[in-house]
């Protein structure tokens, strides 16, 4: 069976449209109020122990304590291990998390947890060029 | 070693078709689209979630598949069994139904009849893959296997036949050039029966007796199935075994590697040594697994940098470029014309220079195949279980979470246990290389064997140092590859 012409090309567009329509398609911007200032210590970054830190401060700019927040560092390349550990608020707001990273690269570090009102935080930082040692 | 001692090494080769369950589905006539259908799904659910699922490669169904599982699988089945992924292959599956609605009118160009054009897509897939890290990307990857589909429907909506599997298709030849080393081919069993037979419905297609339409299709790869020499252009996609009215097409053992020897006319393909493209082919697969595997250990940024502080260059793309030269043109221009010559004025070789090379080029693949295996194997054990919390967190973004919460501490075996198996595939392509272009100087130097082999082997020995020294460096994933 052939179908005509412009069958084909009605074909086509419609292809061309959900591509376009796909194409157009974003994540959507997670940020919710809560400002986070992420910090990885020491610098430059070099592979093994490295601490995480970040100041979590509400739309007035006053720190936002008591979050349960796990940290999870992920390379950027599928099949590697994961490191995953528990932030301590050591200062009102201010929250630590000691991480091993295990390889040299670009590591993607997460933040995901829960507020003390219940809202969830979900919040993704990029570590490029960790360096081995 | 020649191919009536290979024959006799093996008299009574081992027929897939005749075991239970396999049999029969091969030759039930639906057996390729019930393959294709699952992998169609599968392709399909990469599309949308690296479209719209996570943006973080571990936890996307486009990068962890396409980049770990199919990989690591692919090298596995080429190496175990054959070209099996080229019969499930999705794509056909897409092309086989848009064919019922429109059929192609052209027939590809005579010019491009060969695999030049295949060739510069295999480099430009590894190029993109570095320059884009499309690794790291779900949006790029699910963007990679919609165009690869795109071109499907347009390739071979255009030009009859599979000039897409044949004349296009990298992944394909990737596959062509890895099954000369599987330990199964489709092949006939008997040449007497095809030399009685008067139909030829392997090549021309199996005719209804009273409308002398086609009913079942002839292989589309133009391969004759009686002249037919090893698994070069075959995509096992059984259309030979299906037409054959005596049943005559099975799928057989046979030595690994030995296609590699021999310079037959092949059906469908020709003279191995006089065909350069296939042989830049060979040298892109071998020099290719290389580069491929330098692209992701720590002393390529090193060198990336000093480029780009020599060159004053702070693009990327120019001293990507320049690496990709050096790999896939000067390295081989200089260890295979060595070699060449080398051999000419020891073995006292009377042989032309471009075919002596294009000859020898072939004897190189084992040993590329044992690094691709050794780089894909390593990324598919070291993370074999992450398909469990990526399929967990896909099913359950769809509203299905009854495979439970991810569980993303799953990964694979350590790495130091893998290291070990990817030492044992590049030991065994070594072996490979040396028994082929050992095999090669015996055919063709019966008298000077040992001279002309020496220098391939010194070929080998170079990429065997060279891979080994590559599996032993510390990987490095980075995004970016020229740092500040």
């Amino acid at each position: 069976m052939v179908i005509s012409c412009a069958k084909s090309c009605r074909l086509v567009w419609v292809i061309v449209a959900i591509g376009v329509g796909v194409c157009c398609h974003r994540p959507p911007n997670t940020s919710r109020g809560v400002t986070v200032e992420f910090q990885i210590k020491p610098k430059p970054v070099r592979v093994g122990p490295v601490v995480i830190c970040f100041t979590l401060t509400d739309a007035v700019n006053h720190p936002v304590t008591g979050a349960q927040i796990e940290v999870e560092g992920d390379m950027s390349h599928a099949g590697m291990s994961p490191v995953f550990a528990q932030a301590n608020e050591v200062h009102p707001g201010r929250y630590e998390s000691p991480l091993s990273l295990a390889m040299a690269g670009d590591w993607v570090i997460l933040l995901h947890g829960a507020l003390r009102n219940g809202e969830k935080l979900e919040r993704q930082f990029d570590v490029r060029d960790v360096r081995p040692n | 070693m020649n191919q009536i001692s290979i024959q006799n090494l093996d008299p009574t080769p081992f027929d897939l078709m005749q075991v239970p369950v396999l049999g029969p589905l091969f030759r039930w006539r639906y057996a390729r689209p019930f393959l294709q259908a699952p992998l169609l799904l599968v392709s399909v659910a990469m599309i949308l979630h690296g479209l719209f699922g996570p943006s973080l490669a571990p936890k996307n169904l486009a990068t962890t598949l396409s980049w770990l599982h199919f990989r690591g699988v692919l090298v596995l089945v080429l190496l175990c069994a054959g070209n099996f992924f080229c019969l499930a292959c999705p794509f056909m599956l897409v092309r086989q139904v848009a064919r019922r609605f429109s059929r192609p009118r052209f027939t590809w160009p005579r010019a491009l009849r060969n695999k030049w054009v295949s060739v510069a897509l295999f480099v430009l897939i590894l190029f993109t893959y570095e320059l884009f890290d499309l690794w790291s990307s779900p949006w790029w990857t699910a963007w990679l296997i919609i165009g690869y589909f795109l071109s499907v429907l347009v390739v071979d909506g255009l030009f009859k036949h599979a000039t897409f599997c044949k004349f296009v298709c990298p992944i394909g030849q990737f596959n062509f050039v890895a099954s000369t080393l599987s330990p199964f081919e489709v092949k006939v069993r008997d040449q007497d029966v095809c030399t009685r037979c008067l139909t030829k419905d392997c090549i021309r297609g199996r005719r209804d007796a009273t409308s002398d339409l086609v009913v079942i299709r002839g292989c589309e790869l133009a391969l004759f199935q009686p002249r037919k020499v090893g698994n070069m252009d075959c995509t096992f996609c059984l259309d030979c075994i299906h037409a054959c009215p005596h049943d005559n097409v099975g799928i057989l053992s046979r030595l690994p590697g030995t296609e590699l020897l021999g310079d037959s006319l092949r059906s469908g393909i020709g003279y191995f040594s006089r065909r350069n493209d296939l042989a830049a082919l060979a040298v892109v697969f071998t020099f290719g697994a290389l580069l491929n595997a330098f692209g992701m250990v720590s002393p390529v940024y090193a060198v990336e940098n000093w480029l780009g502080k020599v060159l004053h260059v702070s693009h990327e793309a120019p001293v990507l470029g320049l690496i990709f030269a050096a790999f896939l043109i000067l390295e081989p221009v200089l260890l295979l014309g060595s070699a060449g010559l080398l051999t000419q004025a020891w073995g006292g070789v009377q042989r032309a220079f471009l075919p002596l090379v294009v000859r020898y080029s072939y004897g190189l693949v084992p040993m590329g195949f044992g690094m691709w295996l050794a780089h894909y194997s390593f990324h598919f054990l070291t993370g074999l279980y992450t398909i469990i919390p990526v399929t967990q967190n896909f099913l359950a973004s769809l509203g299905f979470p009854f495979l439970g919460e991810p569980r993303w501490t799953l990964t694979g075996l350590p790495a130091n246990a893998v290291q070990v198996i990817e030492i044992g595939f590049l030991v065994l392509g070594f072996a490979g290389s040396l028994a082929v272009t050992h095999g090669l100087a015996d055919e063709d130097f019966p008298a000077n064997a040992l001279r002309a082999f020496i220098p391939w082997a010194a070929v080998c020995a170079v990429l065997f140092g060279a891979s080994l020294w590559l599996i032993f460096q510390p990987m490095e994933m980075r995004a970016t590859l020229m740092s500040g």
